[in-house]
């Protein structure tokens, strides 16, 4: 891929591909915090 | 020296510090919460900007172009735990700092480490512990500072140096926490734009990213091997692993990284940063290393490998071209630079001076020791800069190793681990900071085929681990530390009872005080 041998491609677009996946992971799994407030009048 | 490029650098400056004069308007600065953390209101994209901002340094302009024309694509190792650092820290402890911050009434991120690890030992180590080591980061910013403008404008170093140094001094004093954060936001969007251009020339200049490829491969094939140049780092998976880790989870050991937990708006603040903090390092992180590759073609006899970039940009860029890189190199520095100094100010005054020499300074002398700090820092930082200034890499690799080994177990358990305690605490960073201090000065890379980050990260959370179940029965963490904790692990609002944070103040009083009864009844 763009002249580069195979490790060197799964280092450039392998390691930006883990990350994007991370953060949808991330972003799932913390999806209840827009209840989190810092104080309680916050929450109601 | 170009008109056009002087031009754009003044009016990036104008620009930079009529955006501080109108944050410090919009207030945020009446009190010292206010000053240091901006009154905790700074919201997801800003928090995500000065996070990312402040994280990435004028070592992203000089350090990582010079590694990657020096050793080809081995250099994006470094990239590749740097895209995710800053999703990694929100996500790891963001959410959980940003309350427990708040319930503990903790201001800087040492006074932080001393509410949840309550001693004064621990404040006293990592308080000197970090202005030794954020000095020497800003020592990297000025030298990057002075080489850039000195470079681009065609004047003497030593002036250009003053200049930078100058600069930078007015523009920190300017205001507190919020002027720093809506400053970064904009200097963080002038990096992403100055780089891209660089990036996108360069790749013109050569035919795209497949036909350059091709010629280093002619050049040299193993420049595009992962093991660097002349397949020099061939198996050393130490190094590699310790190029990864020192700018993905290092920046959670980084104290005036982790500050910016504690200024988000909410604690959920934490995930929409995360999302944007990651959208621009995709973007921003590998394009420096690439063109310091891409360098290697286009300027075949640079004699200083860290001066790629601006060479590149100077090169292929037209003159209001180059003064906006140039502005955008600048905007790298000085976001860091402010953080950093700010910080080092915050800490002196703060968590040494008020904590251990004078408990009942006003603000003002606090104002004042802190102005004091800065001002020795520049002036011992241009010093250096001066005589016998090091190369920037090897500053930024140093202090971030040692500040990584030494403070990330510690601000990670602190909010994660319910057993990690002072002692434990106190000998993680001890430890850390020593290891990879020795394991960078005595030049063990070579020998052992290891990075001082992971020897460092290694032999810090050991510690950390193995002290804190050591002394558990004669230290164990206080109730109402493990309370609070509790709180910080679920989502919901903070209990009434915490946000009077005095009283988490007296619970630490009485905690010591009962202690030192108890060890007097026991003497007795």
């Amino acid at each position: 891929m763009f002249g580069l041998p195979f490790e060197t491609a799964l280092l450039v677009f392998g390691f930006p591909v883990f990350w994007i996946l991370y953060m949808v992971v991330f972003l799932y799994v913390s999806r209840r915090w827009d209840r989190d407030s810092a104080t309680e009048d916050d929450a109601s | 020296m170009s008109g056009t490029v002087i031009f754009f650098l003044v009016l990036y400056y104008v620009v930079v510090l009529g955006i501080g004069y109108w944050a410090m308007r919009r207030g945020g600065g009446e009190d010292l919460e206010g000053y240091l953390l901006g009154g905790r209101q700074v919201g997801p994209i800003a928090t995500a900007l000065t996070l990312q901002s402040t994280s990435m340094s004028g070592y992203m302009f000089l350090g990582a172009g010079g590694l990657g024309f020096a050793q080809g694509y081995w250099a994006l190792w470094y990239a590749a735990g740097d895209i995710g650092g800053g999703l990694l820290n929100l996500s790891v402890i963001g959410r959980r700092m940003r309350k427990m911050s708040q319930m503990m009434g903790a201001l800087t991120s040492i006074e932080y480490l001393e509410k949840r690890y309550p001693s004064p030992a621990i404040r006293l180590v990592a308080g000197v512990l970090t202005i030794f080591l954020l000095g020497f980061y800003v020592l990297a910013q000025l030298i990057a500072g002075g080489k850039g403008m000195a470079l681009v404008t065609g004047i003497s170093y030593p002036l250009a140096l003053a200049i930078a140094v100058g600069i930078i001094l007015i523009y920190t004093f300017m205001g507190g926490y919020l002027a720093v954060a809506y400053t970064d936001f904009f200097q963080s969007l002038v990096m992403l734009v100055g780089v891209m251009w660089i990036l996108i020339a360069a790749l013109s200049e050569l035919g795209g990213l497949t036909a350059a490829n091709t010629a280093l491969s002619e050049l040299d094939p193993t420049l595009l091997s992962v093991w660097g140049r002349g397949l020099g780092f061939e198996g050393q998976w130490g190094v590699v692993a310790g190029a990864i880790l020192i700018f993905s989870v290092g920046y959670m050991g980084w104290p005036h990284v982790v500050t910016r937990h504690m200024a988000m708006s909410r604690p959920a603040t934490a995930r929409r940063a995360g999302f944007w903090a990651t959208i621009w390092s995709l973007f921003f992180v590998p394009a420096p290393y690439l063109v310091g590759i891409l360098a290697i073609l286009i300027l075949p006899g640079l004699d200083d490998p860290e001066m790629a970039i601006f060479q590149v940009a100077g090169q292929l860029l037209p003159a209001a071209v180059t003064g906006l890189v140039m502005a955008a190199i600048m905007a790298a520095i000085m976001s860091t630079a402010d953080s950093l100094l700010l910080q080092t100010g915050s800490i002196a005054s703060r968590d040494i001076y008020e904590r251990f020499i004078n408990p009942r300074a006003s603000e003002r002398q606090m104002v004042m020791v802190s102005r004091g700090l800065v001002v020795a820092v520049a002036v011992i930082g241009y010093v250096v800069a001066l005589v016998e200034p090091p190369t920037v890499f090897s500053i930024v690799i140093f202090a971030t190793s040692v500040l990584g080994s030494a403070f990330l177990p510690a601000y990670v358990c602190a909010v994660w681990w319910r057993k990690a305690n002072t002692p434990g605490a106190l000998a993680s960073m001890i430890v850390g900071a020593t290891v990879a201090f020795v394991w960078e000065y005595a030049g063990l890379v070579n020998t052992t085929e290891l990075h001082p980050m992971l020897t460092g990260v290694v032999s810090s959370t050991i510690t950390m681990i193995v002290v804190s179940l050591a002394t558990q029965t004669i230290s164990p963490v206080p109730a109402y530390i493990l309370d609070a904790m509790g709180v910080s692990s679920k989502v919901g609002p903070i209990p009434e009872r915490f946000l009077a944070a005095t009283e988490f103040d007296l619970a630490n009083e009485a905690a010591a005080v009962g202690k030192a009864i108890e060890e007097d009844s026991q003497d007795g």
